[in-house]
């Protein structure tokens, strides 16, 4: 509420780019402005001053552009199942490509092909009430209702908030894959390290409304302490390995994800054995 | 959306307006009602104007919030003014259209119910202003408990209204949330006919709902997990004392009251 006695700065004196194709963390402890700076990302939120580009473009008030944009930025807020309105999954997914004014047959190819994409099966789903489903399954298909638009870019917001660690796991590698295989442009936010911190190419640390650190994921996780400053814990499998490393096993200390940890402490046992 | 319900925002501060105690404030905004509608005096309706603007300056409220006090009556003070102005007749005619005519009396008169009407709401701005809406609903409830007796469950409807006040924000914050994310699905809530626009708030309105019935189901149990129960009788945590100042607001208050009735109905 700029201009009232509760006018603050939420965000001061931010400037990162993402590449295309890239895997970007945007982390940061809780009310450090995350939710904030994405919502800036397609444009939901207007800086009052600076700017925000997208392809060369700047994000501005036009409306016609504002529209095109949201059409390849596409945007998962925090908890998305929340947004469901609709009583099938099939709407539900339908609504983002029935804005985009598509005709019917094409609305089911899109629908059926987002559901593929987050790899849920779609038998019987598609005609199912939204909120019969289990919490990771609305979560996917949350998630399939944004990428029926066919985004460029995905940023999500706190995508693994309340799911089980199963959860946690399968949605972060379909993001990988995503990344990987599709060239989509991928941003996410989070708060927990876990699962998500071997994914990422870019890592961006927000605390208190300011960029404290940016860069390539294995330099900026190298800086612990300063991490940890933040009020960030690392990955818990990182830890183990610098404990590990503490108590006399020669294990290098940049591991970030399970399968990682085994194959290091495999070697170093074998290296111990041979 | 949250910036066009200025009226009745609180505005956080420690001055000594702030620090009067709500069961007092309110009668004592009542008093001052009923002074400016005993006033039948123009310097008499003026002379509270600029008592109300001098009560801003000890609030500390900032000018900006006066004026977008007054924005919600603008409409109504010019309504009251044309039909005052082209219905009341007397004195002297000052303009002529047609058939119409503008007499002295009619402008006097319209101007007069202006100034009542713009003082009356902002003394009732300055007490939301000053205010938090949960110690409002106290001092409106402390009113409303001798009804018990006549079976109006007096708690439960401060209790009621203290929620329903409570949760305004959190709702106006979710709907905007809300409206973004379908935003960011392609939805547009600002073109099209009044039926399609109704049609398209459809995405908002039920999740809205679905929410606040979550809310409503979590905080009902979080209540009765604290021990809240139908009929009990409630302490408070922060104890209610009505203190000199306070009775000597009330009094100053009473007393302008009867210096105005004397004044013009009595001498």
């Amino acid at each position: 509420m700029p201009g009232t006695p509760f006018a603050s700065d939420a965000l001061d004196n931010i400037t990162f780019s993402l590449g295309r194709g890239s895997f970007t963390l945007l982390i940061g402890p809780s009310g450090s402005g995350k939710t904030t700076l994405i919502q800036h990302l397609n444009g939901l939120l207007k800086p009052t001053s600076g700017a925000v580009y997208f392809d060369g473009k700047k994000i501005g008030a036009d409306k016609a552009a504002l529209l095109s944009l949201r059409r390849r930025i596409g945007l998962v807020f925090q908890m998305p199942e929340e947004q469901f309105f609709s009583e099938t999954v099939y709407d539900e997914i339908a609504y983002a490509p029935r804005n985009l004014g598509l005709d019917e047959n094409k609305v089911k190819e899109r629908v059926v092909k987002a559901v593929e994409r987050v790899g849920l099966e779609h038998k019987d789903l598609l005609d199912r009430h939204p909120f019969q489903l289990s919490a990771g399954q609305k979560r996917l298909v949350a998630f399939a209702a944004v990428l029926s638009i066919e985004p460029e870019v995905l940023i999500l917001d706190e995508p693994a908030a309340g799911l089980d660690p199963a959860g946690k796991q399968k949605l972060f590698n379909l993001l990988y894959g995503l990344n990987r295989s599709e060239e989509i442009t991928v941003l996410v936010s989070t708060h927990h390290l876990d699962e998500v911190a071997a994914l990422a190419d870019y890592l961006l640390a927000l605390k208190g409304g300011r960029l404290m650190m940016a860069g390539k994921a294995r330099e900026v996780l190298a800086r612990r302490t300063e991490l940890q400053g933040l009020g960030l814990a690392l990955p818990q499998v990182t830890e183990i390995m610098d404990q590990l490393s503490v108590r006399g096993l020669p294990v290098r200390k940049d591991i970030y994800s399970l399968s990682a940890a085994c194959e290091e402490i495999i070697r170093v046992k074998r290296a111990d054995q041979g | 959306m949250s910036r066009s319900i200025t009226l009745g925002h609180y505005l956080p501060g420690d001055s000594a307006i702030h620090q009067l105690n709500p069961r007092i404030k309110v009668p004592v905004l009542m008093v001052i009602l009923v002074i400016l509608f005993a006033i039948k005096t123009l310097t008499g309706l003026v002379a509270m104007l600029v008592a109300v603007f001098l009560l801003f300056a000890v609030a500390r409220v900032p000018f900006s919030y006066f004026l977008k006090g007054l924005r919600p009556i603008i409409y109504i003070a010019l309504f009251a003014l044309i039909i005052f102005i082209f219905f009341t007749k007397g004195g002297v005619v000052l303009f002529r259209f047609g058939p119409f005519t503008v007499e002295s009396e009619g402008l006097w008169q319209g101007l007069f119910v202006i100034i009542r009407l713009v003082t009356l709401v902002l003394f009732s701005l300055l007490l939301t202003l000053t205010t938090t809406p949960l110690s409002l609903t106290h001092g409106l409830g402390y009113y409303l408990k001798p009804l018990s007796r006549i079976g109006l469950p007096a708690e439960e409807v401060v209790m009621i209204m203290a929620i329903a006040l409570r949760f305004i924000p959190t709702l106006i914050e979710e709907s905007q949330r809300l409206m973004r994310a379908q935003v960011s699905r392609g939805a547009d809530f600002e073109s099209g006919s009044i039926f399609r626009k109704a049609k398209n708030l459809v995405p908002l309105i039920v999740p809205l709902f679905v929410s606040a019935f979550r809310r409503a189901d979590e905080l009902a149990l979080a209540m009765e997990a604290r021990g809240y129960r139908l009929g009990a009788r409630r302490t408070r945590l922060h104890e209610d004392l009505i203190k000199t100042q306070d009775w000597l607001v009330l009094l100053m208050a009473l007393l302008l009251l009867a210096a105005v009735i004397y004044n013009q109905y009595l001498r």
